[in-house]
């Protein structure tokens, strides 16, 4: 599969990655975020469709499921029940819900809605002026 | 190799898809009282009448096909013979195993309270057959009493406003979700609930169970001499896990249910459980981990649990959203206490001590919270991160694998 790398030196937390999450998915929020640290350095926080993903585990309605063919971690808003239990397992905070309605909950999807062949295509990545983000095989 | 799991729950869905997910080869063989695939956590989403019986599925379409899995439904076992490797069931049938996960769950527990048990309108909530049966008879009863304030009481009023029937609750301890939330955090549900004709009553009990010459429960007597009005009692007082078919069969139990150590294995060779059965930490992603766990170990893949922390929930009810971790007070003085308020319904607390956080509770805004779950259950300590407790996120843990995943320690 091929996940996003993040080159945390590269980073300079314009937040270009955050505006293009928002807009790829013409949403209020992003599904990816940039926070700073206690030294103040920069800190891209995005979705890693983990091996073992403890959204999935947790998530009682199959609302989070991992593809065995893609490797993705994917995110049925008609099965959720936004019950907020992925919120809480997320263990590097990934996850929260929209802001308005508290109801779907802001999960990366690689912006596979963005091609035809269900291909990862995510526009963090393309607009990252720092080519501190890059899509790589794992 | 033939498999068989018993019940088909987070527990045992997850262990027998985990199983063929490692054999393509076995026989797998699920066998269950439910006839199908529900999520117990969402059933007062059907009985509101805002999901449909597909929806309870949290598994994918097809599943029992898809995963070749041969089911028997509406049966359960009711014997296992640990020398012979046999689960005999309630059709009559016996069916051999090689390696067997135990995953039957839990039920209802009834307090001792006279006439309690005997009672038609008093039922458990549990499973899809209790809900059906509640829907059913809050048709036609005008006074419904939920016995127990904790989330499976509160799921099943959420689940019952919408019938505008007389609804009350009964609680021992002085308010709402004790287990999970401080006072404060409870009172947004308890004026909640309130608003919507809800009547509660806190630090009584039920003293004795009126019933008619049919034993059918007609008035309750608290223990404060109260009485209310009730022709169907709900019980959520707890649960007990279901081992009864075990006595005598050399499976070892103890008064919480099931032992099994930290791979899933009971002290029977090839015989391993999972989930609620075990009666500790009774909660969703316990018994998912539980389950894929045991079912890697049966199929020789070593695995082991390491994830104890269970003192962790969320819920939404009335559109308002809440997260505990840990405890909700303060155990003594030596603990401190943060706590964030705004008057957009936003309450956070957090409690620690010497630099690690014990316990928390966000009611509102939860986003990006599960940092919080790490923070305790690890036992990390903050003291470096010079940061408001309540704005730490990963940055300051940030670590990246070979394979580009998050990871904490390394």
């Amino acid at each position: 599969m091929r996940r996003i790398k993040i080159d945390r030196s590269k980073c300079i937390g314009c937040l270009t990655c955050v505006t293009a999450c928002v807009v790829s998915h013409e949403s209020c929020d992003s599904r990816n975020r940039v926070t700073i640290d206690s030294k103040t350095k920069a800190a891209p926080i995005f979705c890693r469709h983990c091996d073992k993903p403890e959204c999935v585990y947790t998530c009682m309605t199959g609302a989070m499921s991992k593809n065995k063919e893609t490797g993705y971690v994917e995110y049925n808003k008609e099965r959720c029940a936004s019950c907020y239990m992925c919120i809480m397992a997320c263990p590097y905070g990934v996850l929260k819900s929209d802001r308005i309605e508290y109801k779907e909950i802001m999960k990366c999807n690689m912006c596979v809605h963005r091609t035809e062949d269900n291909k990862p295509k995510p526009m963090c990545v393309e607009k990252c002026p720092m080519s501190a983000i890059t899509l790589e095989e794992v | 190799m033939k498999y068989v799991v018993l019940g088909a729950s987070a527990s045992g869905i997850n262990g027998a898809q985990e199983l063929r997910n490692l054999d393509k080869e076995a026989e797998i063989t699920l066998i269950s009282k439910d006839d199908k695939i529900y999520s117990r956590c969402i059933l007062h989403h059907y009985m509101e009448g805002i999901r449909d019986v597909k929806k309870l599925e949290f598994v994918e379409d097809d599943f029992i096909n898809k995963n070749n899995i041969k089911w028997i439904k509406n049966a359960e076992a009711s014997k296992v013979d640990v020398q012979s490797k046999e689960v005999i069931i309630s059709t009559g049938e016996t069916v051999e195993f090689d390696k067997l996960l135990i995953a039957t769950g839990a039920n209802t527990f009834f307090p001792p309270i006279p006439n309690l048990k005997a009672a038609p309108n008093a039922i458990g909530f549990r499973n899809f057959d209790d809900c059906e049966k509640i829907m059913e008879m809050s048709k036609t009863c005008e006074n419904i009493v939920v016995m127990g304030a904790g989330l499976v009481g509160i799921d099943v009023i959420s689940g019952l406003i919408h019938t505008g029937k007389n609804i009350a609750l009964v609680e021992m301890k002085d308010h709402m979700l004790s287990i999970q939330l401080d006072k404060k955090a409870a009172l947004a549900y308890e004026k909640g609930f309130e608003s919507k004709g809800v009547k509660q009553y806190y630090e009584k009990g039920i003293k004795e169970l009126i019933v008619d010459e049919k034993g059918k429960i007609t008035e309750i007597s608290l223990t404060n001499g109260e009485k209310i009005p009730c022709d169907l009692l709900i019980v959520a007082a707890g649960v007990r896990s279901n081992v009864s078919f075990l006595e005598g069969s050399g499976i070892e139990i103890d008064k919480f249910g099931l032992l099994i150590d930290a791979f899933g294995k009971t002290n029977c060779e090839d015989i391993y459980g999972a989930g609620d059965v075990t009666g500790r930490n009774p909660i969703w992603p316990t018994a998912v981990k539980e389950g894929i766990i045991a079912a890697n170990n049966m199929a020789g893949i070593k695995s082991e649990m390491t994830d104890f922390f269970a003192s962790k929930s969320t819920m939404n009810f009335l559109g308002i959203p809440t997260l505990s971790l840990g405890i909700n007070e303060p155990v003594d003085e030596t603990y401190m206490v943060e706590i964030e308020n705004d008057d957009r319904g936003n309450y956070k607390k957090i409690i620690h001590r010497d630099g690690k956080i014990y316990g928390a509770i966000l009611q509102g805004d939860l986003s990006y919270a599960g940092v919080l779950t790490q923070l305790i259950r690890r036992q990390i300590n903050i003291s470096k991160v010079k940061k408001p407790i309540f704005k730490i996120d990963y940055s300051d843990f940030f670590n990246i694998k070979e394979n580009f995943e998050f990871v904490y320690e390394r």
